[in-house]
């Protein structure tokens, strides 16, 4: 690579990348990498205001809370932890016995308690966490790995790519950079790198955002040993993976730009092949970005409860590669892409009324 | 000579089962030329050959020995301005020309002087900073012929440049090309305006169905026609009388009468026989008011060799 056609490559990365950032066909996409920080950020203001509410009604220790037993008296548990943040009072009618319950919630700063007393003595206790850390890493994998990784990223990137050859075919400029003095190849780096820049910009950022949030409203002790142990490396980790998405997935659609007229129907085949990829047989689970940029991701997500019977006896996701394999593998496959695309580059011709 | 012309050797390009051009040979020397036919008659298929737009099924292509095949190369020296009546969207015509001119690997500043320079070449100097999605159809066209003119090319191939320009500007446009052709460079345009290529072109290339039809000095083509069979518009009071003489020479090989049935257009193959038949049928009593070449405009010689449309 010569200085000069790296000047190019730059030159011609940075307009496409532009155009790709501030087009208006871009907004869209903006709101696929931004849907999980809105979701986690609801979620955390959901928190923050029932947080608000049950503070301003009192808070009680957690040691006083994990004190109270089944069996205890009303007047015992009222007089230890004072007076509750909600109180609730109703009759109680089964067959011929009718008991007096009441029930009542305090809130120790993260959990959520309500007692239940039936005619004076406690019936039960439940806690509820308003906000768990854990819980929401689950919930951040599952949203990550199954939202963002398989239908945002991989349509933000469809949008980004396929628009590098085929959007410009349609809009009949592709030729303007047909006629710069540019090697076919260069160009064909120089756009892909732009889209690259773009897709890995919006969708990295919009995964540290989500994960940022997700952080937002939890409890600060919790937060802080996360932090200290694994935070860093993991909000790394989901960014990484969604820029490796962009890489590999990048890739396919600048090639299918290139190699198709009508990018939906092969996209529609890789969404199917992406999405059933843990139903796959292992050596085919291999021929797959999904297969590779799973493995980064620092937290699996729980299986879903809700997946038929039947599924779950085909759901049998194959063993991940390690990091520094799925890296390679990822890039690998990147490579042979770009290979097939910079064979089709060569050939391609300029002839609008067709397309 | 060979490396600063033009040439095409038995170029064939099909689009499918369509014929683009075929078996096209040509040796296209510096100075203005002009691809000349109708609608579809490959026009635009051979200046997106030269410039690698499409490639050829068979056949090489040489522009100034270096073929499309190099766009690195071929580019320098090339502008093209395509008829595509499309620019990318949201730019001005200054940043849509210093952008592809930044490709060319000249720093920012000196493709904004460049990108100037030849938006004040064309006229567009004021329009310079507006968006190109906001300019007129002319000023889009002169917007293109800015781009492919702002590299300074030693080959400018411009398909219809002169559509949609005004009088003035066209006037000016065909100044700026025959300036190009004087400083050596190539100037290869096309046109189906016929007395636009009369006037302007060093030689014309007259391109019918995707095949060479005639190519030369516009001079040299107007002589080719006279070893054609000419025709001529007779006017006599006896036209019939003067048709049924006629039909009995051997040159001729198509007589029509007009609806008034006061005038002929006489096919022949010989001029000088045809002469000879009109002074033997006056001199026998039959009196020609008037003849003249039916053939004798570029126009005329147009419609005998690509017998298309002329406009």
């Amino acid at each position: 690579m010569t200085p000069l056609r790296l000047r190019q490559g730059v030159t011609l990365a940075w307009l496409e990348a532009r155009r790709a950032f501030l087009s208006r066909r871009s907004l869209w996409v903006y709101l696929l990498a931004l849907f999980p920080a809105f979701v986690f950020f609801m979620h955390g203001l959901n928190v923050k205001i029932q947080k608000d509410r049950l503070s301003a009604r009192g808070v009680v220790s957690a040691a006083l809370v994990d004190s109270v037993r089944e069996g205890e008296s009303e007047g015992e548990v009222i007089a230890r932890l004072g007076k509750p943040a909600s109180d609730f009072a109703f009759d109680r009618r089964a067959k011929r016995n009718r008991a007096l319950v009441r029930r009542v919630e305090y809130f120790d700063g993260s959990r959520r308690v309500t007692l239940t007393f039936s005619n004076g003595v406690l019936e039960s206790r439940r806690v509820r966490t308003i906000v768990n850390l854990d819980e929401d890493r689950a919930v951040f994998a599952m949203v990550f790995q199954n939202f963002y990784l398989r239908l945002a990223v991989f349509f933000g990137c469809l949008g980004i790519f396929v628009n590098l050859f085929r959007g410009k075919m349609m809009d009949k400029t592709l030729h303007f950079w047909l006629l710069a003095p540019l090697r076919r190849e260069v160009l064909l780096g120089g756009k892909y790198l732009a889209g690259l820049l773009a897709a890995s910009v919006i969708f990295g950022l919009g995964a540290l955002l989500s994960y940022r949030i997700m952080l937002w409203q939890q409890q600060p002790s919790e937060l802080l040993a996360f932090w200290q142990r694994h935070g860093p490396e993991h909000a790394f980790s989901y960014t990484a993976a969604a820029v490796l998405a962009c890489v590999g997935y990048g890739s396919v659609f600048l090639a299918t730009g290139l190699l198709l007229r009508n990018p939906i129907i092969p996209a529609a085949v890789l969404l199917l092949w992406e999405g059933a990829n843990p139903f796959l047989p292992p050596m085919l689970q291999k021929l797959s970005v999904i297969y590779y940029v799973q493995a980064l991701c620092p937290v699996v997500p729980p299986p879903d409860p809700d997946m038929p019977a039947i599924l779950q006896l085909l759901f049998s996701p194959a063993n991940p590669p390690s990091k520094l394999v799925a890296v390679a593998g990822l890039l690998l496959v990147t490579a042979v892409v770009l290979w097939l695309a910079a064979r089709a580059v060569r050939k391609l011709e300029i002839n609008y009324s067709t397309d | 000579m060979n490396g600063a012309e033009v040439i095409l050797e038995d170029v064939s390009k099909f689009y499918g089962d369509v014929l683009g051009v075929n078996r096209v040979s040509l040796r296209i020397p510096p100075g203005i030329t002009s691809l000349v036919g109708p609608n579809g008659s490959g026009k635009t298929t051979l200046m997106n050959l030269m410039a690698g737009l499409i490639h050829p099924d068979r056949g090489s292509i040489r522009v100034r020995g270096i073929p499309p095949q190099e766009p690195e190369r071929l580019m320098r020296i090339t502008g093209y301005a395509t008829q595509y009546d499309a620019a990318p969207r949201g730019m001005t015509g200054f940043e849509f020309i210093s952008s592809l001119l930044a490709l060319h690997g000249h720093s920012r500043a000196r493709a904004a002087e460049l990108a100037s320079q030849s938006l004040q070449r064309v006229g567009l100097g004021e329009a310079a900073h507006r968006k190109v999605a906001g300019y007129s159809k002319g000023m889009r066209q002169r917007v293109r012929l800015a781009q492919a003119l702002a590299h300074d090319p030693e080959v400018l191939i411009l398909d219809e440049p002169l559509n949609g320009l005004d009088p003035l500007v066209r006037a000016e446009t065909i100044e700026m090309f025959r300036g190009e052709a004087q400083r050596g460079r190539h100037v290869i345009l096309s046109s189906h305006v016929l007395q636009e290529v009369d006037i302007i072109s060093d030689q014309v290339i007259l391109i019918a169905n995707g095949m060479i039809a005639a190519e030369g000095q516009i001079r040299s083509v107007r002589e080719e026609m006279r070893e054609h069979p000419a025709q001529f518009l007779v006017r006599a009071k006896d036209a019939s009388g003067v048709a049924s003489v006629l039909f009995k020479e051997d040159h001729v090989t198509e007589v029509r009468l007009s609806e008034d049935r006061q005038g002929l257009l006489v096919h022949t193959r010989s001029r000088e026989a045809f002469s000879a038949a009109l002074t033997r049928i006056a001199l026998n009593g039959h009196p020609i008011e008037s003849v003249a070449p039916a053939d004798e405009s570029v126009d005329a010689l147009y419609k005998y060799l690509i017998g298309g449309e002329s406009s």
